[in-house]
């Protein structure tokens, strides 16, 4: 196997992608996994690019990393009573 | 000669001079570093490398050219805001060339300050929000080409990003998350309000942004910066679409949050909105990145809508298009200076009720402009 940048960053996009989301499980604020989500999202919309499916990548980048502003509204309105969980004594 | 040429060029030059002097060093050591240092120069002269090295200069290049606009873009509002408010503005650092260098020397003022984080914020989302919303900016700047010949490509074709002017849309819906997470990381009640009015803000105004620019996909047939730019050679798009051109405008100053949307930080309600436990650099990244985006917002408006780096050919094309930017940024600035702040209820009903309807009634005029056969 000869070593090729586009393997590199395969490897890179892919272990980004596994370990965000499993930082999104794990977390302990819900803003955090928020991150890890985002980071999931344009992680997978890089590996679209890589696949040379350009179109695909960009609305993942439009709707979802756009749309996950929402769920940190809801995460912080639905859920909280002071502006952090680790307040909570 | 393109700029892929011209970067491509320079990195066989540099890879060849320090190959050879690698493959010397080999040879005069024993074999089996001898081994490990031709594995690693036959990599470096090998195509991918060579390509990869040559996407990552040309991004530099680019992004560094649009950076020297963006403080360009920084001196002007200072000059226009005193103009308009009846003062001079900077003029004593850089006396001969009109104050131009009052921006650096506030950029090392705000690199000696001492950068505080407050006890009770959240470290990671502190830290991260102003690399996010830097980086997503600096994404934009990296896909607008200045002309056919500058521009990133992957080739030596010419052809650049495939639906570059998407992706360009696509990195600005990235901001508001960061400014939702610096105002939410702070533990501040008005930060977080900033954060939230920002988020309500940009969500809602991106969508007449968006269709806007669909219906100039729609009239130019693709999503790429060269063809739309192609497809108003014979006219212009802000004239037969001149509804969305206006829309478009107020999208994107609502959108890079200057003078009369900049509710998210508005200094009278909420001490400085978003960016109130920011200080220092961090600051400083956040007030750059305000003037990366109207760059970003101008040149975008420049390429949908007033036709490109399309001109007499007396100036080059890339003089052109800059010269446009910097044109509907001075309107921004006009603007900024000469309209009041709206006030927060009558936020989403500007853009959900006003903007909204005429900017589907372009896509409609962009519709019927397309069936009738005059595009």
């Amino acid at each position: 196997m000869t070593l090729t940048w586009e393997l590199l960053v395969f490897l890179f996009l892919a272990s980004t992608a596994l370990l965000s989301a499993l930082w999104v499980i794990n977390a302990k604020e819900i803003v955090h996994s928020v991150i890890g989500l985002v980071s999931c999202f344009i992680a997978i919309g890089c590996l679209f690019i890589m696949l040379n499916a350009e179109f695909v990548a960009i609305v993942q980048f439009l709707v979802y990393v756009g749309a996950v502003t929402i769920v940190i509204l809801f995460g912080i309105m639905l859920t909280r009573r002071e502006i952090m969980e680790s307040e909570r004594k | 000669m393109n700029l892929f040429e011209f970067c491509y060029g320079i990195i066989h030059w540099l890879v060849d001079l320090v190959n050879n002097l690698w493959y010397r060093l080999g040879d005069v050591l024993p074999w089996y570093f001898g081994d490990f240092f031709t594995g690693v120069g036959d990599f470096a002269a090998s195509d991918s490398h060579l390509s990869f090295m040559t996407i990552l200069l040309e991004s530099i290049i680019i992004i560094l050219v649009a950076l020297i606009n963006v403080l360009n873009f920084l001196w002007i509002f200072r000059k226009i805001s005193g103009r308009i408010l009846d003062f001079y503005g900077p003029y004593y650092v850089g006396y001969r060339i009109g104050g131009w260098l009052q921006n650096l020397a506030d950029g090392i003022k705000l690199f000696l300050k001492e950068i505080i984080v407050p006890t009770k914020a959240d470290k990671l989302g502190f830290f991260l929000a102003p690399i996010i919303f830097v980086g997503s900016s600096l994404l934009i700047l990296s896909v607008i080409p200045l002309s056919e010949n500058f521009g990133l490509s992957t080739n030596s074709s010419g052809e650049y990003v495939p639906a570059g002017a998407l992706f360009a849309l696509a990195a600005f819906s990235i901001a508001p998350f960061a400014i939702l997470l610096a105002g939410w990381s702070s533990n501040n009640k008005y930060t977080l309000i900033g954060g939230m009015r920002s988020a309500a803000q940009m969500m809602s105004y991106e969508i007449p942004l968006i269709l806007c620019a669909a219906s100039v996909f729609l009239l130019a047939g693709s999503f790429n910066f060269v063809d739309i730019v192609d497809a108003q050679r014979d006219i212009w798009f802000f004239v037969p679409m001149f509804i969305g051109f206006v829309v478009f405008l107020v999208c994107l100053i609502a959108e890079v949050e200057i003078v009369p949307f900049d509710l998210p930080e508005a200094e009278a309600e909420l001490v400085e909105g978003w960016t109130t436990e920011y200080g220092g650099m961090r600051f400083g990244l956040f007030y750059m990145t305000t003037a990366i985006r109207s760059y970003a917002g101008g040149a975008l408006a420049t390429a949908l809508f007033l036709g490109g780096w399309q001109g007499p050919s007396l100036i080059p094309d890339e003089i052109w298009f800059l010269i446009k930017a910097y044109i509907v940024y001075t309107v921004f600035m006009w603007l900024t200076w000469s309209v009041p702040r709206i006030r927060i209820d009558q936020m989403l009903g500007l853009g959900w009720r006003r903007l909204l309807p005429l900017a589907v009634l372009n896509l409609l005029i962009a519709a019927v402009l397309k069936t009738g056969g005059w595009f």
